[in-house]
């Protein structure tokens, strides 16, 4: 592993995403329109599970939508350029990287929006440190195991419609527990019960980074 | 040749239909009317069993169709090569 | 027919299973009073068991509240399964539930928990505790757990179903590391086929459980960390095998296939291994379940449980090689048709 590519390898994702800002618009349009959608729908919301699901589910469908894109823009030309420069265990993990700081991003911005649009009274007794980490990890979680999905459905020449296919059962479990650490946060719990739900998070995150940097070459090469 | 594969599973169910066949004769032997259908959550153990082996039944016709397609396309096969 | 053997052990194992699961019957216990609720003074109850003996073995019986007990003053039996007595309750009793017991010469104890919402409480009774006997059963039969009762002869049919799967899913693990280290069709086939066994398992296992489930729980379906971890594993194949359907050259589909699963079963398994301790579960043998954990499997069920486990996987294994067999077949034919 050679940091120094990954290193120049992520400050290429980095410029390449300044040239096309309509890449990071796009996903923060789609984002606000998700939630002023859900806006019209409902109102306020101030039943903790309610507010906390629907939030989950806007940020989920957020990262599908974010990391679609992930594998897509590639065109052959760029690809052939980097399969000759970097070793593909460099490419993957500056991908994930890139994605795992994107979707931080992306997830505290929606939280934001969130907050401003449904409304922020759930968060009144919440352990914020604890939520706001919930938030962060599981954002960052979403595009780790969605990072090597989104590389397989673009192989398999499908696009987004066979990445949702792929990836919903292998998020869902990721889900499931981010939801609970969430809910648990926002009821004002302290680390000694959610402390076990962001242990097991990073737990994931962790075997998906590893998985990812293992089985990325076999997806590399053709 | 197609009944070897389906053997075994009919003397399980043989066996299985065993004890309902009793049952719907009357003529039950105390014990199995005390410990099989004494509650009616019997009915559940029955319906599960049942469920599981109608599956592998279902499963196995369907293999058996997949053996016979390929039969079938290769016995034309060899006919057409010897035209 | 070579490797036959195993075959027929998974023959003779299942039939051992249907046999002796079935068969065997179901241990004494009360499952019923009729009153639920008990005050100081003299009371009057009749109680019900099932598969109990009390006809020819007068039992004694007595009431446990927190330890301390009280005898019945008079014991009439009505049948094998029903019999009345009559209590002096006391005051003072510490908790506010009592347990109804009973013991025969034939069934041993036999107890209905927290039969009674207890009135007039203290610090405890002032009188002795009578003597009772605890000569335990010996006939073969399984035990009469409270909301289980007779489905507990599904430890049988359904839960080998899900070890099954298991075994299945991990051959096509096994076989996906092959694919991705040489990159072998066969393998490639090998993996499609547990997978497919797999699936029809783990449709069995949805099936039964949901079958129990609406006799016990009254739904078809619970949110439950089991049966979450359930519908991911069926989905995660489910995905897999659209996955191979949307590929069109084999060998850039047996690498994606083995990529995806590999990815996918290490996943799956590290969620059902963690999630579940995790979270409550009503499901039975999970911890924290107040109505089970008390009980392990006990050795009449592990002497018919271990034997269906190996059953079931070894006829789903058979199934497996019966699959792969034919689809390696088709694809010979296939092959040699194309050339």
């Amino acid at each position: 592993m050679r940091t120094a590519e990954i290193a120049h390898l992520l400050k290429l994702e980095w410029q390449l995403d300044r040239r096309q800002k309509h890449a990071w618009g796009s996903m923060a349009l789609y984002v606000v329109s998700t939630i002023y959608v859900c806006y019209q729908g409902v109102r306020h919301l101030f039943d903790i599970p309610i507010w906390n699901a629907l939030f989950w589910i806007i940020l989920l469908f957020a990262a599908f939508n974010a990391l679609g894109r992930s594998f897509q823009r590639e065109n052959t030309g760029r690809q052939l350029y980097l399969y000759t420069l970097a070793s593909p265990r460099s490419v993957v993990l500056a991908r994930t990287i890139y994605n795992g700081i994107t979707m931080g991003v992306l997830s505290l911005l929606s939280l934001g929006a969130y907050a401003l649009f449904i409304g922020s009274s759930p968060m009144n007794d919440a352990r914020l440190d604890i939520f706001l980490l919930v938030v962060i990890v599981g954002g960052i979680g979403f595009a780790l195991v969605l990072t090597l999905i989104s590389a397989l459905a673009a192989r398999a020449g499908n696009g987004v419609g066979l990445m949702a296919i792929l990836g919903f059962p292998i998020v869902l479990p990721m889900l499931l527990s981010v939801m609970k650490a969430s809910k648990l946060a926002l009821d004002g719990l302290g680390w000694d019960i959610t402390g076990k739900y962001v242990l097991w998070l990073v737990l994931i995150d962790l075997i998906t980074v590893a998985l990812a940097w293992l089985l990325f070459p076999y997806l590399w090469r053709d | 040749m197609k009944l070897t594969i389906v053997k075994p599973l009919t003397v399980v169910m043989a066996f299985l239909a065993l004890p309902m066949s009793t049952f719907a004769a009357s003529g039950a032997p105390s014990w199995l009317q005390e410990t099989m259908f004494a509650s009616g959550k019997i009915n559940t153990v029955v319906m599960v069993v049942s469920t599981v082996l109608i599956g592998i039944a279902i499963w196995m016709f369907a293999l058996d169709r997949r053996l016979g397609k390929l039969e079938r396309r290769m016995k034309e096969q060899t006919n057409a090569g010897q035209h | 027919m070579k490797g036959w053997w195993w075959k027929l052990l998974s023959v003779v194992l299942l039939l051992y299973v249907v046999i002796v699961g079935l068969g065997t019957p179901l241990g004494p216990a009360l499952v019923h009073a009729s009153i639920d609720r008990i005050a100081p003074g003299p009371i009057s109850l009749e109680a019900t068991g099932y598969n109990t003996h009390f006809a020819a073995n007068t039992p004694e019986v007595w009431l446990e509240n927190d330890g301390q007990r009280v005898c019945a003053t008079d014991v009439k039996v009505l049948s094998d399964v029903q019999f009345s007595a009559d209590f002096n309750v006391p005051e003072g009793f510490r908790t506010n539930l009592t347990s109804l017991w009973a013991w025969d010469a034939a069934d041993g104890q036999v107890v209905l928990r927290e039969a009674f919402f207890t009135q007039g409480l203290g610090t405890g009774i002032a009188q002795d505790d009578c003597v009772v006997s605890d000569a335990a059963r010996t006939s073969f039969a399984f035990p009469n757990r409270s909301i289980l009762n007779e489905t507990i002869r599904n430890l049988f049919f359904h839960v080998p179903m899900w070890f099954t799967m298991m075994v299945l899913m991990t051959i096509a693990f096994w076989q996906s590391l092959l694919v991705l280290r040489s990159g072998d069709l066969v393998a490639d086939g090998k993996a499609l086929s547990a997978v497919d066994v797999s699936l029809l398992f783990a449709a069995l296992g949805l099936i039964t459980g949901s079958i129990w489930a609406r006799a016990t729980w009254g739904g078809w379906w619970t949110s439950d960390p089991k049966l979450n971890g359930a519908a991911v594993t069926v989905l995660i194949y489910a995905a897999y095998l659209i996955l191979r359907g949307s590929v069109p050259d084999p060998h850039k589909r047996a690498r994606l296939a083995a990529i995806y699963n590999i990815f996918a079963y290490v996943l799956m398994m590290v969620f059902i291994m963690v999630l579940p301790r995790l979270t409550d579960s009503l499901h039975p043998g999970s911890g924290g379940n107040p109505a089970f954990n008390q009980y392990d499997l006990d050795s009449t069920l592990r002497a018919v449980f271990y034997p269906a486990v190996m059953g079931w996987i070894l006829l789903g294994i058979w199934a497996y090689t019966l699959h792969q067999r034919t689809a390696r077949l088709r694809s010979i034919y296939d092959e040699a048709n194309d050339r």
